[in-house]
């Protein structure tokens, strides 16, 4: 029993990882609260819907338009809203407070197109695949696949590349980054078409198996902000710890408990962290804690 | 007639809930997320003493406040120290876990199926408040009277002090003041009036679900308060209420779907959001800076 559970929590836990990427990326380089990514991802699941499902294209092309288009609009938020806000010196919490006004756009926007019944992208049986007293579906395989391809590419990018590079460098400092010499905008730009994309790519794979509503994002975004805190805050690759922890530790309390406490023991667990040691478990300890 | 006076109703709970939320969010500088949560804490502890006892209403909404208010010492105890975005993140933790807590303690709460037939608000001399517009004057009493106390604890030494912590955390610190202590009361004090305005809200509908108390419900909330203005003393919040009150009944007379009016109307809120944002971060009637 428990070999399922854990391997159920590591997949949910990619899920995690992926979005928490998504999130972590706007939130160390450009210091935003982008509460926006959670409608962002459920603007991903409706542009996949459309493409697969209205549409009729194969999945991985609906998917990959959708991973597009949602490239595109993470990177609207910011040359819309955030960045012309940055340069008006509004505080970061103004800026959150706009990022939830776009967030509650989006969602209500895409409620009035495609309206606010959940919507099924996949088909209902799946072939499984065995192994030993393990059963993995096939959407499952896909998540687990996928996801680790993305994620080791990710980590392959972050730590190797000059532009992972230059992601550290604007996390670390953005003022030295500036003076330095280096184009704080462009590099903005990258940031943010790279967490729509990862946030698009947690998305689609998460909606073919469970399916979509407008109001899905807040709930699986908290999950991903969650996962990063664990991991912790100033650094990229940790996010993967915290999705894997997070996933496995939820799929333990739908083992031990139910499912309907999850979220209960998934915030005690972040108060807890947050009394305790705020900068996550591998995070730099920072002064404005 | 009897829908004005709905409105009315609905209006002085969401000012009672929008000035409390003030209070920390725009005296204190905490910007919080679970304002909901401290009124759906509010409305099922009322609503546990309306079904149980049969007790006059100030005793009622003095021992809801208080037990509102001990609520969220738990909150604050882990997170009124916290700066910015990781105080956001403890009170969106804490609104999470009483929502999961409502919809799951299923023996206590009765969960998603709600709780149905609270009785009326007893009021010693006039008996069980029945009619609609009994009620409504008693939902305005309150409002105007809680408009009175927040307008009074804002120039008091109390209110100075906070905002002089708003202004400047580190130097109210150096002039000897117990910041952490001074937040938690605020905090304090936010939570109990929320959870009087859940206590009006549970007699008023007699039925309650947890669904009325969500993070959207608490992201609602502030957006009433950013329309209106942080940190002005009364006339902020009312606007602010009165906006998310009374726009959606305004929309009612253009004849959209109810589906489609509910979302436009949310991106309206959002719109009006992002607008402020760029030309008034302080809201309409405000005159504090977020910072």
């Amino acid at each position: 029993m428990i070999g399922q559970f854990l391997i159920n929590g590591i997949i949910t836990g990619i899920l995690y990882s992926l979005l928490a990427i998504g999130f972590a990326l706007v939130y160390n380089t450009a210091k935003l609260f982008h509460i926006a990514a959670a409608a962002i991802y459920v603007f991903a699941a409706y542009m996949f819907y459309l493409f697969a499902v209205t549409f009729g294209l194969p999945l991985i092309v609906a998917a990959l338009i959708a991973v597009v288009l949602t490239m595109g609009l993470s990177w609207l938020t910011d040359g819309l809203v955030y960045r012309p806000l940055q340069k008006r010196k509004a505080s970061n919490n103004v800026a959150m407070i706009a990022s939830i006004g776009m967030m509650t756009v989006i969602v209500n926007l895409l409620a009035m197109f495609f309206g606010t019944e959940t919507k099924v992208i996949g088909r209902t049986l799946q072939n499984n695949y065995v192994f030993g007293n393990i059963i993995i579906t096939a959407s499952q395989m896909w998540q687990f696949v996928a996801g680790t391809v993305m994620l080791l590419l990710f980590l392959l990018f972050i730590g190797l590349t000059t532009w992972g590079i230059r992601f550290r460098a604007l996390s670390a400092d953005s003022m030295l980054y500036e003076t330095l010499g280096y184009d704080k905008t462009k590099t903005r730009n990258v940031v943010f078409l790279m967490s729509g994309a990862f946030i698009a790519i947690a998305s689609c794979l998460t909606v073919y198996d469970v399916g979509l509503d407008p109001y899905m994002g807040m709930n699986v975004l908290i999950n991903a902000l969650v996962a990063m805190i664990i991991g912790g805050v100033g650094r990229f690759g940790v996010c993967i710890l915290g999705g894997l922890v997070l996933g496995i530790m939820q799929s333990l309390t739908v083992w031990q408990f139910s499912s309907n406490w999850q979220n209960a023991v998934t915030f005690l667990l972040l108060l807890i962290l947050l009394f305790l040691r705020p900068q996550g478990i591998a995070g730099y300890k920072q002064r404005t804690i | 007639m009897e829908y004005v006076l709905h409105i009315g109703i609905m209006l002085s709970i969401y000012v009672i809930l929008v000035l409390s939320t003030n209070l920390t969010v725009g005296m204190a500088n905490l910007l919080t997320m679970c304002q909901a949560a401290f009124y759906g804490v509010g409305a099922y502890i009322g609503t546990f003493f309306l079904m149980q006892y049969n007790l006059p209403f100030v005793v009622v909404a003095l021992a809801v406040m208080l037990a509102t208010g001990l609520t969220s010492l738990l909150v604050s105890f882990a997170s009124v120290n916290l700066k910015g975005d990781y105080f956001i993140l403890g009170t969106l933790g804490f609104q999470m876990i009483v929502y999961t807590i409502l919809y799951n303690w299923i023996d206590v709460t009765r969960g998603p199926y709600g709780i149905s037939g609270i009785p009326s608000i007893q009021i010693l001399g006039i008996g069980s408040l029945e009619e609609i517009y009994s009620y409504f004057f008693l939902a305005l009493m309150l409002a105007v009277l809680v408009a009175l106390i927040f307008s009074q604890l804002q120039r008091s030494p109390y209110g100075r002090i906070l905002k002089a912590i708003r202004q400047d955390e580190l130097s109210a610190q150096s002039l000897g003041r117990n910041t952490t202590r001074l937040k938690t009361w605020a905090f304090f004090i936010s939570a109990a009036f929320a959870g009087l305005a859940g206590l009006l809200y549970a007699s008023y509908v007699s039925y309650i679900d947890p669904t009325s108390f969500t993070l959207n419900e608490s992201i609602f909330i502030i957006t009433a308060l950013f329309i209106g203005g942080i940190g002005s003393r009364v006339w902020g919040p009312i606007v602010g209420a009165a906006v998310v009150v009374i726009l959606p009944e305004l929309l009612r007379f253009v004849g959209l779907p109810d589906a489609v009016a509910a979302s436009l109307r949310q991106v309206i809120y959002g719109v009006v959001l992002i607008v402020l944002m760029f030309l008034r971060p302080q809201g309409l009637l405000g005159n504090a800076k977020l910072k």
